[in-house]
């Protein structure tokens, strides 16, 4: 019974990465083509119409729409990597699956913690109630 | 209760271009390369807010710099194209694995692929006027 248990806790925990990973899906689906074209295209093109500017300094001078990037940048990296991980083998890496793994949620948690860092330094009003 | 036996896991060893012989295989394969465009796009939206946010005008003046590159705006070109390829094949899935009942139609993943890419279309129209012009 105890051996159910664990392996239910494991299912239980899988799972709910799955249900990560499908979220980080749907946020790059929606959220990640305009951010990817304004920054890297539109701006350094030419294209962008807010003078001199760059847009990352717009985003997160603003506190709705540095949400909208660490919602972004959180979920597309959450979801590019484990997918990312989960391809690997199929392209040929043999073993170390679980070192995969782990190096996979480092960098998701460290992306993800060092992103907050940064964003709270660029605008530590974000956290104030309005 | 005895200990169920462990038996060794089956693994069929495939040859390395195994998605190049089939063409539903390669399109699966490029599906999921997507997710190498996406985690490198992320990676380095991440350094640039760590160079924003060192408020080093020299080094982000030098990193906007290198985007203008034409190389890194070919790469950025890719990039885009392959998180569209991966938008587009997700609200396909969306379609196939969760079809809605209207009355006595069924949704079939082309209406979903449509519908979905104009609601993609709406948010990124939104997200450029409201955050980056001004408002709506």
């Amino acid at each position: 019974m105890a051996g159910s248990r664990s392996v239910s806790t494991a299912a239980r925990v899988h799972a709910l990465l799955w249900g990560v990973f499908s979220l980080g899906g749907f946020i790059s689906a929606f959220l990640l083509p305009v951010l990817i074209y304004v920054n890297n295209i539109a701006y350094p093109l030419g294209l962008w119409p807010a003078g001199a500017t760059d847009p990352t300094s717009v985003l997160v001078a603003q506190r709705l729409s540095t949400l909208f990037i660490f919602v972004t940048v959180a979920g597309s990296l959450f979801h590019g990597v484990f997918r990312f991980m989960s391809t690997l083998p199929e392209l040929g890496l043999r073993g170390g699956r679980e070192k995969l793994a782990a190096a996979g949620y480092a960098v998701i948690g460290a992306g993800i913690v060092m992103m907050v860092v940064y964003l709270l330094a660029l605008n530590p009003s974000i956290l104030r109630l309005p | 209760m005895s200990k169920a036996r462990k038996y060794p896991e089956f693994r069929r060893k495939l040859a390395l271009g195994w998605w190049l012989s089939n063409r539903r295989y390669t399109a699966y394969m490029f599906r999921e390369l997507t997710s190498f465009f996406v985690m490198v796009f992320s990676l380095l939206y991440i350094y640039q807010l760590s160079v924003l946010a060192s408020r080093n005008t020299a080094a982000y003046n030098s990193y906007l710099g290198l985007l203008k590159n034409p190389v890194m705006v070919l790469f950025s070109t890719i990039t885009l194209a392959f998180c569209l390829y991966h938008s587009f094949t997700w609200f396909y899935l969306i379609g196939k694995v969760q079809p809605i009942k209207i009355g006595k139609r069924t949704t079939t993943p082309v209406m979903a692929l449509a519908v979905n890419t104009v609601l993609m279309a709406a948010v990124s129209y939104g997200v450029i006027r409201l955050f980056l012009m001004g408002g709506l």
